[in-house]
């Protein structure tokens, strides 16, 4: 609207800049706590955002119609007879059933996925797409060796050849060899993982013969997934059809709520910020008072302080904002957002490294930005009108 | 005397009306001003002169009473466009000087064109135009806090001329000056009449009022003009 | 509810926004009882200052709502995967239709703001004034319909659950189905061609005409026009813009282009889209403010220009919108 003249905003901001560095030692505090929580938050965006990344990639691969048994509301061992019963359903293809547990492992304290590897090896339809890094595959038939990801292998501190030694279900130290090492697009998952020859892992967990863990289902048409789960939760109604999209869902929820627990941490912290920020805006020194009040003076108008307010406040959450994102990043990017890890422990003990993918993304930066600037701009609004309404006359009588 | 610059017909400016500490610094004071004259207000501490040229500046507005700047009355003008009219056509020196400490003598002379429309070299042209013609072009990047009294004085001189204004209006000027000082300020002051410009000071300072150089007085006792018209 | 981070930063910056406009509005409401331009009160002086302060929150709340509205898009697009059924905004807005409404609000209170912004801005030019009333009483409308914007986005939130299953644009702008969006999907896509370029050519016609000669029905016209071609707009991105996007002529949804997979094209095609409605719109609202002596030079400098942006806009939507019609190699011959 208006005659505008560039000029005259580049003019106020170039003044708003040379004043706030004039003050930068008043300044400096009010930016490093800034800085501190937007390191803090966007740290917790970016971690979030990364192991949803992951998981969705692991998804992908995941089949697509996943049967477990339910008893007493966990999951309990599934009877081969029920995959007979699935595979007569028309619209489906192959039943596999599918042998894994999750193994504590006392020294480390961590915990393991031994999954079994059958005679048909690691190309059975809808098993995780693992790449081997070093050494060979389970042959058919072979028993006593193992296959570890590279996580477990740096756990442990053992390479190809060494041994890796399990309790089993009776209580004796079963030893097994690691012939082979691997790795796979997402390392969530895998990096826990011990792969075994089947008949070991039965042995090992002491599974009946008629058990599997789960059953991996193919579905010829993947819109008739959602019809094929309820015609097997028809038949067998202590079955837990878990689709893909199911699954997806259930990751998806659970890291927003991981985020989200963190995220109500920040909120407390933003809190306090906010309180703080007031204060500082309020409580103009005795200079930057005289300063307006000279400004006024000279002719400057009450919207001209209150743009020079602005500028300044923008240039301030600017600083912060942009030094909090750059260490935010470099955080969960090359330190693995280590000082979260306590927060999220207990979830998954062998946390894998993650690979932030180096790109801005405008919506996670957008959201940051409505969680630390905006709010610190709103707190800011009442106290510089409260500067910028001193009586231009004041200075006259200051002695 | 040339054409009325400034007009003030029954101005009355009152603080805290109604309160039992109400105080009247400018009573029913009629004033005209012309173009180039040096017109000096003087009284006694409390007797409203810097209340006066805040008035005759529109840096405030009068309770009652109108005021005419260039045949406009600015009496009940908003607070946003007196401001304007404070731009385009006034200059202040200030008693304490008030310049800010931590920028260039450059930068302080400039500052009133900031949230003006006009280019920062445009600005810039200007401020050097004005640093030469008062003598400050060595010192022109310097912060003011190392100049001498005099030179501030003249950097405030500076700052008031900028906007190109067709009155300077001073506040005690002389205050914080010697009398060596206070004499180059009453030529500075001679040769921007010169120019065409209106000055008007407010002081107390013998050195000023009984000055040749000034056209005529004004004596202000309890917020009312005693000799006018003078 | 949902935790996520773009959930809390729309819930945050809402409950700011409403912070600021209910604050605007109560000074507003006093400024409105008291506000006497002839007294040279104390009181009337510190209400002329509580303007300044008004001013600033209606923008800060304004940049506020339009940084919020492509939040919200986008949010509704990162969500989605959580549900089942869900493969664009339409099925998180479908997974709890009070959606629609935040939808409808949104847009409603952006318009809503950035007219009374305009007016603000008018308004402080004339030295009398003469809009503090209208601008103070709109203020007072404004409140309640943020108040509600902001009421309708909490219930969408704090009402979506993840377990429930949702239907998406392919049933929902099918062409086939149903209700208004497969109406519109279904629309006979050459007709409509024919009256969404033929009402640019309309529109633009009647910009140039306003440039020319300054006739007040005009101006009614132009911003009638505007509204007009929003609506026409809106139900061709739906019934063949938005296929020719897709390269597939049976994909009709208004949200998807604003996925990734689409270059993000929907965001630029709705904000010129809107911008140029409301500045068409601006020339007619402004028109009856014309009868204020002190505002009417101010309004009928900006007429013009509001005109051209708004021509410039609406042309600049309309190239992206029909960009893909000219040079892919996709049409939708064999389907009107
Ligand atoms: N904002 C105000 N509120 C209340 N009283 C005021 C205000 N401004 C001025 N006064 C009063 O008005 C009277 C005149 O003040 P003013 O500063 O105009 O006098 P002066 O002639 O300039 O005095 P001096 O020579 O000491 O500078 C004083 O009694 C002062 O206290
Ligand atoms: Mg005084």
């Amino acid at each position: 609207m208006g005659s505008y003249h560039l000029g005259r905003h580049l003019k106020i901001l170039e003044f708003a800049l040379s004043s706030m560095l004039r003050r930068r030692t008043k300044n400096l505090g009010l930016v490093l706590v800034f800085a501190a929580l937007v390191f803090l938050l966007s740290s917790i965006v970016f971690l979030t955002g990364a192991l949803r990344t992951e998981a969705l990639a692991t998804l992908e691969a995941s089949p697509q119609l996943l049967v477990q048994r339910a008893m007493a509301g966990r999951h309990a061992l599934i009877p081969l007879g029920y995959g007979e019963l699935i595979a007569r359903l028309p619209g489906v293809g192959s039943v596999t059933p599918r042998y894994w547990g999750y193994y504590y492992d006392i020294y480390t304290g961590a915990n393991y996925t031994l999954l079994g590897i059958g005679d048909q090896g690691l190309e059975s339809p809808g098993s995780t797409p693992l790449r081997l890094v070093e050494g060979s595959f389970i042959m058919p038939g072979q028993r006593r060796v193992c296959l570890i990801g590279e996580g477990v292998a740096e756990v442990r501190g053992t390479r190809i050849g060494g041994m890796v030694s399990l309790r089993d279900a009776r209580g004796w130290m079963q030893e097994y060899e690691v012939i082979g090492l691997f790795a796979s697009p997402s390392r969530l998952l895998t990096n826990d993982l011990i792969l075994l020859p089947e008949a070991d892992l039965k042995a090992h967990f002491g599974m009946p013969d008629d058990r599997a863990t789960d059953l991996m289902v193919e579905v010829y048409n993947p819109h008739e997934v959602d019809n094929i789960s309820r015609k097997i939760l028809e038949r067998l109604p202590d079955a837990r059809p878990i689709s893909h999209a199911e699954i997806q869902r259930t990751y998806e929820t659970l890291f927003n709520w991981r985020g989200g627990l963190l995220l109500a941490m920040f909120l407390g912290a933003m809190a306090a910020f906010m309180i703080l920020a007031w204060d500082k805006a309020t409580g103009l020194s005795a200079d930057e008072r005289r300063e307006i009040g000279i400004l006024k003076a000279i002719g400057w108008e009450t919207s001209d302080i209150l743009e020079l307010k602005l500028w300044e406040g923008a240039a301030l959450a600017l600083v912060a904002f942009l030094a909090g994102v750059t260490a935010g990043y470099a955080h969960v990017q090359r330190f693995g957002a280590e000082l979260l890890m306590p927060v999220l422990e207990g979830w998954s003990t062998l946390f894998p490294a993650i690979d932030l993918a180096p790109r801005i993304d405008p919506y996670a930066l957008g959201v940051l930005f409505s969680l630390t600037v905006v709010p610190y701009i709103v707190a800011t609004v009442v106290p510089s009108w409260k500067a910028a309404i001193t009586d231009p006359d004041r200075v006259m009588r200051a002695s | 005397m040339s054409r009325k610059m400034i007009s003030l017909e029954n101005v009355t400016r009152v603080y805290n009306q109604g309160r039992p500490n109400e105080v009247r610094p400018v009573n029913e004071v009629s004033l005209d001003i012309g173009h180039g004259e040096i017109l000096v207000l003087k009284g006694p501490s409390g007797s409203g002169k810097t209340s006066l040229l805040a008035l005759v500046g529109c840096m405030i507005r009068p309770t009652s009473g109108r005021i005419l700047v260039a045949e406009r009355d600015v009496a009940k003008l908003p607070e946003r466009f007196l401001t304007g009219v404070r731009r385009d056509t006034f200059g202040f020196v200030f008693q304490q000087l008030h310049l800010i400490p931590g920028i260039s003598v450059l930068e302080n002379v400039m500052l009133p064109l900031y949230p003006l429309e006009i280019g920062f070299t445009a600005a810039k042209r200007r401020a050097l135009e004005l640093t030469e013609q008062l003598g400050l072009t060595h010192r022109k990047g310097f912060k003011v806090e190392a100049l001498s009294g005099g030179e501030r004085q003249r950097v405030a001189i500076a700052r008031a001329l900028i906007n190109a204004p067709q009155a300077i209006l001073a506040d005690e000027p002389t205050a914080h000056l010697d009398a060596g000082l206070s004499g180059e300020l009453m030529q500075i002051f001679e040769t921007l009449r010169g120019q065409g410009k209106t000055v008007v000071i407010a002081t107390h300072d013998p050195l000023v009022h009984d000055s040749p150089l000034i056209d005529r007085v004004a004596t202000m006792r309890d917020g009312r003009i005693l000799d006018g018209d003078g | 509810m949902i935790l996520h981070p773009g959930i809390l930063g729309l819930l945050i910056t809402a409950v700011l926004v409403l912070g600021l406009v209910l604050y605007g509005a109560y000074l507003g409401a006093i400024v409105l009882v008291r506000w006497d331009l002839d007294s040279s009160s104390e009181e009337q002086l510190a209400l002329e200052r509580k303007t300044y302060l008004l001013s600033t929150l209606m923008g800060h709340a304004m940049a506020l709502e339009i940084l919020s509205a492509l939040i919200f898009l986008y949010t509704l697009e990162d969500i989605h995967a959580i549900f089942v059924g869900a493969m664009c905004a339409t099925g998180t807005l479908n997974a709890n239709p009070v959606g629609w409404w935040v939808l409808g609000a949104k847009i409603l209170g952006l318009l809503f703001c950035a007219v009374w912004i305009v007016l603000n801005r008018i308004d402080q030019r004339a030295e009398d004034y003469p809009l503090t009333r209208l601008k103070y009483g709109l203020l007072l409308l404004l409140a309640p319909l943020l108040a509600l914007e902001t009421w309708l986005l909490f219930r969408f939130f704090l009402g979506l659950d993840p377990s429930v299953i949702t239907s998406c644009c392919g049933t929902l702008f099918s062409g086939s189905g149903a209700g208004v969006g497969a109406e519109i999907a279904g629309l006979p896509a050459f007709p409509l061609m024919i009256a969404f370029f033929g009402g640019t050519a309309v529109y633009l016609a009647a910009g140039t005409l306003n440039l020319r000669q300054a006739r007040p029905r005009l101006r009614y016209l132009l911003a009638g026009l505007s509204l007009w071609m929003l609506g026409i707009s809106l139900a061709s991105i739906i019934a063949f813009i938005s296929s020719y996007h897709y390269e597939l002529p049976t994909h009709h949804c208004p949200f998807c282009i604003l996925q990734a997979d689409y270059h993000y094209i929907g965001y630029p095609m709705y904000l010129t889209l809107f911008a140029a409605t409301f500045y068409g719109l601006m020339v007619g609202i402004a028109e009856p403010l014309r009868r204020v002596a002190s505002v009417e030079g101010v309004i009928a400098a900006a007429q013009p220009r509001w005109t051209r942006l708004s021509m410039l806009l609406f042309g600049l939507f309309v190239v992206i919108a029909a960009w893909p019609m000219v040079f892919s190699d996709f049409t939708l011959e064999g389907y009107y």
